[in-house]
C-alpha cells in the first residue's frame, strides 16, 4: 500500500501545473475508497451492536423486540458458574494466543536459515512447500488431519500393523495436549507464510554490511547472528506488537473445526464462543454483549501496548 | 496528454474502488430476492414436455409462467432441485419445479433461518416448526401470508377444521399462517405408526437367532447378549471390525441424541430437559442420578468397557453410521427404520439375515398417537414474497390429497407413489406392481421413462413433510396410505427371516406382538406445541445443553467408573450453576400441561 501511495503521490504532483482540483482535494480523492472500505467494513457493523440491548428473537424486526438495556452484560455475570464459564473461555484464549506469540520467533528462524541455503532450486521448492498450507482452508487441513489421525487413518493403521500398539490412539477426540495440537497445527500452515516478510527484509538488507564483516572475518553464523537477525528485529518488533493487539482474536475456523465434546474443554476460544452462542444456539443478544466486551478489552490492550512501545522503543506502532 | 491520461485513469479507479466496496451492500429489502426469483418467473416454460399428458395441458392453462419455487423445508434432508419422478409430476400439475432449501443439509442449526428471515424472504412455501412461539413471531414479522380466505376455497384442507383452528390458535391474530401435519382421522390413541413403532430393540436376529433366543428381562441384559453375538461375528460382510453399538452425534439437541433412544422402551420422550412418560405417571429431569438418561449413559459405558462400542462413534455421521449398518458391522439399532432399512434387503431376508425387533420383558415402548387434529408443531405455510401464492395454495392442497398423499409422503412415510407405477388395484385391494416390488421392498429401481425416469430413490419427494398420517385410510381404497400395512404386502412378509421371527414372537409385526403383551405406551396425540419462553430461558438452555451433550460423550467414554461419575457430578453442578433449573421448572411447566392434554385425549 505504502508503494501504490508513492507513485499516485509522484503522478498527482506532476499534474500540480495544470490541476484546477487543489491539491488536498486530489489526495482525499486517493484516499477516500480506503476510508469507504474502512467506514464500511469496520465502522458500520458495529450499528449492529445495538442487539446487545435488545431482547432479539430470530424472525423479528428488532423494532418488534423489547429494548431491556444492560441485561444480556449482567446475565453474563450473574452467577458464579457463568463466570468461570467465561474464564474458562478466556483462559483459552489467552493460552493459545501466548502459544503463537511465544512461538513468533519460529518464522524468523526459518527466514535466515532458508536464506543460508545455496542450491537455489531447493530453496524455492522448500519455500513454495511451506508457504502453500496457507493458502488451504481449515476445513480442508481437518480433513487432511482426519484421514491421517482418526481411529482408522492413517498413523492408527501403520501404528497397528507395525506392532507399537494395540489400541487405537486417540489422538482428535481427546483432550491430550490440545493447545500444543493446535500450536502445531497452525504452525505447519502458518510458517511459510510467516516468513516471507523476513526473507524481504533479508533481501532489504545493505550488502555492505556484510562484506565488512566478512572482511573482519565473520563465519555464516557470526553474519547471521550479529548482522541478519538485527536487521530483522524492527519487523518482527511491529509484527509482535500487531499480534498482540490481537490477544483476544485468534480466529474461528481452526477451533470450530477441530473442535468435539472431548476437546470442547480446552478448545473453545472466545470467537468460537461468540460463534456458538450467536449462531447455533439463538442466543445473538448474549453473543452480542461478549462480542463487545472483546472489542474493548482490545482497544485498551492495544493502547497499553502502544504506551510500551512508546516507552521502550521510543516510537509507537501507530 | 499522458497526464490526461494519468488523471482519467485515477479517476476510473477511484469511481471503480467506490463501486466494488459497494456491490456488496444490496439494500436489506427484497429487492435482490426478487430479482433473482424475477428471472425464473420470466422463463416461460419453452422446454416442451414431451409426453404431453392432459394434465401437463391443463396445468400450462391455468399456470401459464413456469417458476421455481423455493421451499424452505426445516426436516428435509436434502437440498437443490426436486428431480425424478416427482418432479416431473410436480412439473405437469402446477408448471413449477421445487427449489428445496434445507437447513438440515446447510448445517449451523438455526443459521439458515436467522439470514433468511433477516433478509425478509424465507421461500415461497414454508414447511417449519412452531413450537416456541416462532409460528406467531414470523407471522408477525411479516414473513407469511395470511391463508384464512384461501383455505375456505380449498377441496381438502377446509375439510380439516379441526387443524386449521388449533393453527389460529398458534398465531397472535387469530389468522391462518401454516396448516399442521399429520393430520388424522384415527382416535388420538391408536399408534400413529405402522408395523413397527419409530422406537425399540432391533438386534441381527440371524445372530441372536445362534444364541438361541435368549431371553432379555430388561435393557442391561442386551449387554452380554450382544458382546457374545459381536465375539462370535467380529468381521462384517467386507470384511471390516464389527461392533455392537454405534453412535452418531449430528442430531444431539437438548441431549446426546442417542442417550435418549434406548429409554424410549420404557415409554419416556424427552420435552426438553424433561423425560416425561406417555402415561403421565413420570416426569424426570434428565441429569438426575437415576434418570432414564443417565442409566443409559451409563449402560453404553458399560458397553464401551465391553468393548461393544463402534470407537469412530465420536467423529462419525449418520451417513456414515448407515453406510457400516448397510455392511453388516453394527448390531443393534435403536429404531426400524434405521437398521431394517439399511440391511433388510429381499436378499438378505431370504437368507434369513436382517434386524428384527427383541422384546425385553418389561418394556412398554413409547409411541406417538394418531393426532386427529394434525400435528401442529409442523406446519406448512406460504412466504409473503411468494410468486404465486394461489398456485402455492392450490399445491398445498393437492399434497393433503389422497392422491398427494400416496405421491409425497414416500421418503419416510412409506407411502408408495403414484398409481400405475409401482401398485395397482387388482380384486379390489391394491397390490405393489413388479417395479414397486422392486422399488420398496428391494431397495431401488429405475423408473420407466414415461414416469420421468432416474433411480425411484431419487424422484420421492424429498419435502420430508407429511400432510395426512400415513396409516390413516385411503378413501380412495379403503386401505391405508402406508403399503406395509397393505395385507397383500404384509402377505409378502414369508421370508425365512420374517417367518423365523413370526414363529419365535407367536405374531405377525412388532406392533401385533407389542399389543398383545400390552407392551406399548401410546401417548395420545394432542394439540400441544410448546409455548414461547422468555430469552433467558432459551440462553440458558442452549449453555446448559451444550455443557449436557459434552460431558454425556465424555461419560460414555470415561476410562473407568469413578471418572463416569466424576464427569457426571461435575456436569450436574455446572449447569445447575448457571441456572438449570430455571429451564427445568419451564420444561415441567410445558410437561404438565401436556399430560393435561393427554389424559383429556383419552377420555
Amino acid at each position: 500500500m505504502g508503494n501504490t501511495g508513492k507513485s499516485s503521490t509522484a503522478v498527482a504532483v506532476g499534474q500540480k501545473k495544470k490541476a484546477a482540483i487543489p491539491m488536498g482535494v486530489k489526495l482525499f480523492l486517493l484516499v477516500l475508497p480506503f476510508l469507504v472500505l474502512v467506514f464500511l467494513f469496520s465502522y458500520y457493523p458495529l450499528n449492529g451492536w445495538r442487539y446487545a440491548f435488545y431482547d432479539y428473537r430470530a424472525p423479528l424486526d428488532l423494532s418488534q423486540c423489547e429494548f431491556v438495556g444492560f441485561k444480556w452484560f449482567k446475565f453474563l455475570f450473574q452467577n458464579p458458574t457463568q463466570v468461570s464459564q467465561l474464564l474458562k473461555v478466556l483462559r483459552n484464549t489467552f493460552a493459545m494466543s501466548a502459544l503463537t506469540i511465544v512461538t513468533s520467533f519460529l518464522p524468523v528462524i526459518f527466514a535466515i536459515f532458508l536464506n543460508e541455503i545455496k542450491c537455489k532450486w531447493f530453496k524455492t521448492l522448500v519455500q513454495t512447500l511451506t508457504t502453500l498450507p496457507n493458502f488451504i482452508s481449515w476445513v480442508l487441513v481437518y480433513s487432511v488431519a482426519f484421514a491421517l489421525f482418526s481411529d482408522t487413518g492413517m498413523v492408527n493403521t501403520v501404528l497397528q500393523n507395525i506392532g507399537i500398539t494395540t489400541d487405537v490412539v486417540k489422538f482428535l477426540d481427546s483432550d491430550a495436549h490440545t493447545w500444543l495440537w493446535m500450536l502445531a497445527w497452525s504452525t505447519w500452515k502458518g510458517l511459510g507464510w510467516g516468513s516471507i516478510m523476513y526473507l524481504a527484509g533479508i533481501a532489504g538488507t545493505d550488502q555492505e554490511l556484510y562484506e565488512a564483516a566478512r572482511v573482519d572475518g565473520a563465519g555464516r553464523f557470526k553474519l547471521m547472528r550479529h548482522i541478519t537477525l538485527p536487521a530483522l528485529m524492527p519487523t518482527f518488533f511491529v509484527l509482535l506488537m500487531m499480534s498482540l493487539a490481537n490477544f483476544l482474536t485468534n480466529g474461528l475456523d481452526q477451533y470450530f473445526v477441530f473442535s468435539n465434546s472431548f476437546n470442547m474443554e480446552h478448545i473453545q476460544v472466545l470467537d468460537l464462543y461468540v460463534y456458538k452462542l450467536g449462531m447455533s444456539s439463538n442466543s445473538i443478544p448474549l453473543a452480542t454483549a461478549v462480542g463487545m466486551l472483546k472489542s474493548l478489552i482490545s482497544v485498551i490492550l492495544f493502547c497499553v501496548v502502544n504506551f510500551v512501545s512508546k516507552k521502550t522503543r521510543g516510537e509507537s506502532i501507530m | 496528454m499522458k497526464k490526461k491520461v494519468a488523471r482519467v485513469l485515477s479517476l476510473a479507479l477511484v469511481v471503480a474502488m467506490l463501486g466494488t466496496t459497494m456491490v456488496g451492500c444490496g439494500k436489506k429489502d427484497n429487492k435482490k430476492n426478487d430479482t433473482t426469483t424475477g428471472n425464473a418467473t420470466e422463463t416461460t416454460d419453452s422446454t416442451g414436455d414431451t409426453a404431453g399428458t392432459d394434465s401437463t395441458a391443463d396445468a400450462d392453462k391455468k399456470y401459464d409462467k413456469f417458476l421455481t419455487v423455493d421451499v424452505f423445508a426445516t426436516q428435509a434432508n436434502y437440498q437443490g432441485i426436486q428431480s425424478g419422478w416427482f418432479a416431473k409430476v410436480v412439473k405437469e400439475k402446477f408448471n413449477m419445479e421445487l427449489n428445496i432449501i434445507a437447513p438440515n443439509v446447510a448445517g449451523g442449526g438455526d443459521t439458515l433461518f436467522q439470514t433468511r428471515s433477516a433478509a425478509g424472504n424465507l421461500g415461497d412455501l414454508i414447511l417449519m416448526g412452531s413450537e416456541n412461539g416462532r409460528l406467531a413471531d414470523t407471522a408477525e414479522a411479516g414473513l407469511l401470508v395470511d391463508m384464512t380466505d384461501m383455505v375456505a376455497n380449498t377441496k381438502y384442507v377446509s375439510q380439516f377444521t379441526g387443524a386449521i383452528d388449533v393453527a389460529k390458535g398458534l398465531s397472535n391474530d387469530g389468522k391462518l399462517y401454516g396448516i399442521p401435519s399429520s393430520v388424522s382421522s384415527q382416535p388420538a390413541t391408536n399408534p400413529s405408526e405402522g408395523l413397527d413403532l419409530t422406537f425399540g430393540t432391533y438386534l441381527r436376529w440371524d445372530y441372536y437367532k445362534e444364541l438361541g433366543y435368549p431371553k432379555v428381562g430388561t435393557l442391561e441384559d442386551l449387554l452380554p447378549i450382544l458382546k457374545q453375538m459381536q465375539d462370535a461375528h467380529p468381521t462384517s460382510d467386507s470384511g471390516k471390525q464389527t461392533y455392537a453399538i454405534s453412535l452418531f452425534k449430528d442430531w444431539d439437541g437438548n441431549m446426546m441424541c442417542m442417550g435418549k433412544q434406548p429409554a424410549t422402551i420404557y415409554g419416556f420422550d424427552e420435552l426438553g430437559f424433561v423425560f416425561s412418560k406417555a402415561d403421565g405417571s413420570e416426569n424426570q429431569s434428565i441429569i438426575d442420578d437415576n434418570s432414564e438418561y443417565i442409566r443409559v449413559l451409563k449402560w453404553y459405558f458399560d458397553a464401551n468397557q465391553m468393548g461393544l462400542v463402534d470407537p469412530e462413534s465420536t467423529t462419525q455421521n449418520y451417513d456414515t453410521m448407515y453406510a457400516k449398518y448397510q455392511d453388516g458391522a453394527v448390531l443393534y439399532s435403536p429404531w426400524p427404520w434405521l437398521g431394517q432399512a439399511a440391511y433388510n434387503t429381499v436378499e438378505h431376508k431370504e437368507a434369513g439375515n436382517g434386524f428384527m425387533f427383541v422384546p425385553v420383558e418389561d418394556e412398554s415402548v413409547f409411541s406417538y398417537g394418531a393426532t386427529p387434529n394434525g400435528l401442529a408443531k409442523y406446519v406448512v405455510g406460504i412466504g409473503s414474497k411468494a410468486q404465486d401464492p394461489q398456485r402455492m395454495m392450490d399445491f398445498i392442497d393437492w399434497l393433503y390429497s389422497p392422491e398427494g398423499v400416496m405421491y409425497s409422503c414416500a421418503q419416510t412415510a412409506s407411502t408408495c407413489g403414484p398409481e400405475g407405477l409401482t401398485w395397482e388395484m387388482v380384486d379390489g385391494r391394491p397390490e405393489l406392481t413388479e417395479f414397486g416390488k422392486e422399488a420398496l421392498l428391494n431397495g431401488d429401481g429405475t423408473v420407466p421413462e414415461e414416469w420421468g425416469g432416474g433411480s425411484w430413490k431419487d424422484g420421492v419427494s424429498q419435502l420430508n413433510f407429511q400432510t395426512v398420517l400415513a396409516s390413516d385410510e385411503n378413501p380412495e381404497t379403503g386401505f391405508p396410505f402406508n403399503y406395509t400395512l397393505w395385507e397383500s404386502v404384509i402377505e409378502l412378509n414369508s421370508t425365512p427371516l420374517d417367518k423365523d421371527w413370526q414363529e419365535t414372537n407367536d405374531a405377525l409385526s412388532t406392533v401385533e406382538y407389542l399389543q398383545k403383551n400390552n407392551q406399548i405406551l401410546v401417548a395420545p396425540g394432542t394439540d400441544f406445541v410448546s409455548p414461547q419462553e422468555s430469552s433467558e430461558i432459551t440462553t440458558l438452555r442452549s449453555q446448559c445443553k451444550a455443557i449436557i451433550i459434552e460431558n454425556s460423550w465424555k461419560m460414555v467414554f470415561a476410562k473407568d467408573e469413578a471418572e463416569f461419575y466424576s464427569i457426571l457430578k461435575n456436569m450436574q453442578d455446572t449447569v445447575k450453576g448457571l441456572g438449570y433449573d430455571d429451564v427445568l421448572a419451564f420444561d415441567l411447566d410445558c410437561a404438565k400441561q401436556l399430560n393435561e392434554m393427554r389424559d383429556a385425549a383419552r377420555q
